[in-house]
């Protein structure tokens, strides 16, 4: 399946995140992985919803460009 | 490759229970349980309170190290701090989770289930011999093991639900922020919780306190990020703690996520179960998902064992999980949701008003059927809530 090239996608600030998970099962396409106790986003499977962002306990997730 | 018969992965209250349940039910069984911090118990990301009567079907509290502080009574507090104290609400514990947790996972090891801490799950996959094949990543190595069932245990982060193609997303409206202080010195009765409602403190959510000894208590609160003005739960928690508890030592912070769905539509699959957190086991009402974990451990673990005996491994067969656990808690899950959903639209003056109202109920007669009750007959715009309640 072709996926559209979203203008921002998520990213995780390491040195904000507390590991907590909680983005995880909010993410619909599934972008979001724990691995080594350390999350990151999938720039390939981001597709910029943004749903992640605001429910973060301590802003560790912002929007940027997809570059 | 090691080779087992029952792989748990996660070891909170829901893994720990799991695994002990499988071993005890079937003593020939290899069961193994997998942790992947270095310590089980922590970090803890849990506010700690357990009913007693749920607790007990697992563990005595009297007497343990793991029980912090025994908690004989309910405060709420209205949005303009008007305190109503609850009478028969029945007993509680604030547990120290550190060592609850080990606890468990102490007797799990007791009965012969093999504890691994350091050891996290990587991902997993249906293999041509009827296993579940899991990669580990132990202290740098990666381990395959081989599994005739993988209990998914891994809380509010579950890889094991998604691994397994089972649907363990969240709508954001149903994921409470969570953001804690554990704080020192503070003025508050010590056999008391205390719940705050209000849109201006916790919108969507409550704020909490929970005392684990003389001064000492889990501060903390939850809220719906889509109800918010912007800010996260932390700088939510840090203006609420600054007007409630400006001069108490903040000795320990936390974050994280709480669930406040229903269950997921399926907690099983082929040599899969889901437990806990993980299968968003939570009451949507309160929060509250230590107890319901362990007896949905409970439940996983016993199946498991059951199927590995019967030698079907099958998802059918494991589908006597998943209703086991609707009929004991899921049903009533589903009730609470649309308490909860009831409750969201009563603002800041109605909960006031309603505290008032409450207080004037005597003391020793103001049990929380009362409460509502009242509540009915003085505030009839509440009265929609009720009848949502009962349908």
């Amino acid at each position: 399946m072709r996926r559209v090239t979203p203008d921002t996608i998520a990213v995780v600030d390491l040195a904000v995140c507390d590991r907590c998970g909680l983005c995880l099962p909010l993410c619909p396409p599934e972008a979001i992985h724990l691995e080594l106790n350390l999350l990151t986003v999938d720039r390939d499977q981001c597709t910029g919803c943004e749903k992640c962002v605001a429910p973060c306990p301590v802003g560790a997730l912002a929007m940027v460009a997809y570059a | 490759m090691p080779d087992v018969d029952v792989l748990i992965i996660g070891a909170g209250p829901a893994g720990s229970v799991a695994a002990w349940y499988a071993k005890q039910a079937a003593p020939n069984l290899d069961v193994v349980l997998l942790e992947r911090d270095r310590a089980v118990g922590s970090p803890v990301r849990c506010a700690e309170g357990v009913g007693d009567a749920g607790l007990r079907e697992f563990a005595n509290p009297d007497g343990s190290d793991w029980a912090a502080r025994k908690i004989t009574k309910v405060i709420f507090l209205a949005p303009d701090d008007t305190e109503v104290v609850l009478a028969d609400c029945g007993l509680g514990w604030i547990l120290d989770r550190t060592r609850f947790d080990a606890y468990l996972a102490a007797e799990a090891a007791a009965v012969g289930v093999q504890v691994l801490v350091g050891a996290e799950a990587t991902g997993m996959s249906r293999n041509g011999d009827g296993r579940w094949h899991v990669r580990v990543k132990e202290r740098g190595r990666d381990e395959l093991y081989r599994a005739r069932i993988v209990i998914g245990a891994d809380g509010v982060e579950t890889m094991v639900g998604r691994w397994a193609g089972l649907d363990t997303r969240v709508p954001a409206r149903d994921m409470e922020s969570c953001a804690q202080y554990v704080l020192q010195g503070i003025d508050v009765n010590p056999d008391a919780i205390y719940l705050q409602f209000s849109n201006a403190i916790a919108p969507g959510g409550y704020a909490w306190i929970f005392p684990k000894a003389v001064g000492v208590a889990n501060v903390g609160l939850g809220l719906v990020a889509l109800k918010t003005d912007g800010r996260n739960a932390r700088q939510y928690l840090d203006s609420w703690v600054a007007r409630r508890f400006p001069s108490a030592a903040r000795t320990s912070y936390t974050v994280g996520g709480v669930i406040v769905h229903t269950t997921i539509k399926k907690t099983h699959a082929d040599g899969v179960l889901i437990a806990g957190d993980a299968a968003h086991m939570i009451n949507p009402l309160s929060g509250g998902g230590i107890t319901n974990a362990m007896k949905a451990g409970r439940l996983a673990g016993r199946t498991a064992a059951d199927a590995i005996c019967a030698g079907d491994t099958g998802e059918r067969r494991l589908a006597t999980y998943h209703k086991a656990w609707m009929e004991l808690l899921g049903e009533d899950h589903l009730k609470y949701y649309r308490i909860k959903q009831a409750l969201e639209g009563v603002d800041d003056a109605s909960f006031n008003k309603l505290a008032r109202t409450a207080n004037n109920i005597a003391p020793d007669k103001r049990t929380i059927g009362r409460v509502f009750t009242h509540a009915l007959i003085r505030h009839p715009q509440l009265i929609p809530v009720a009848a949502r309640f009962f349908v």
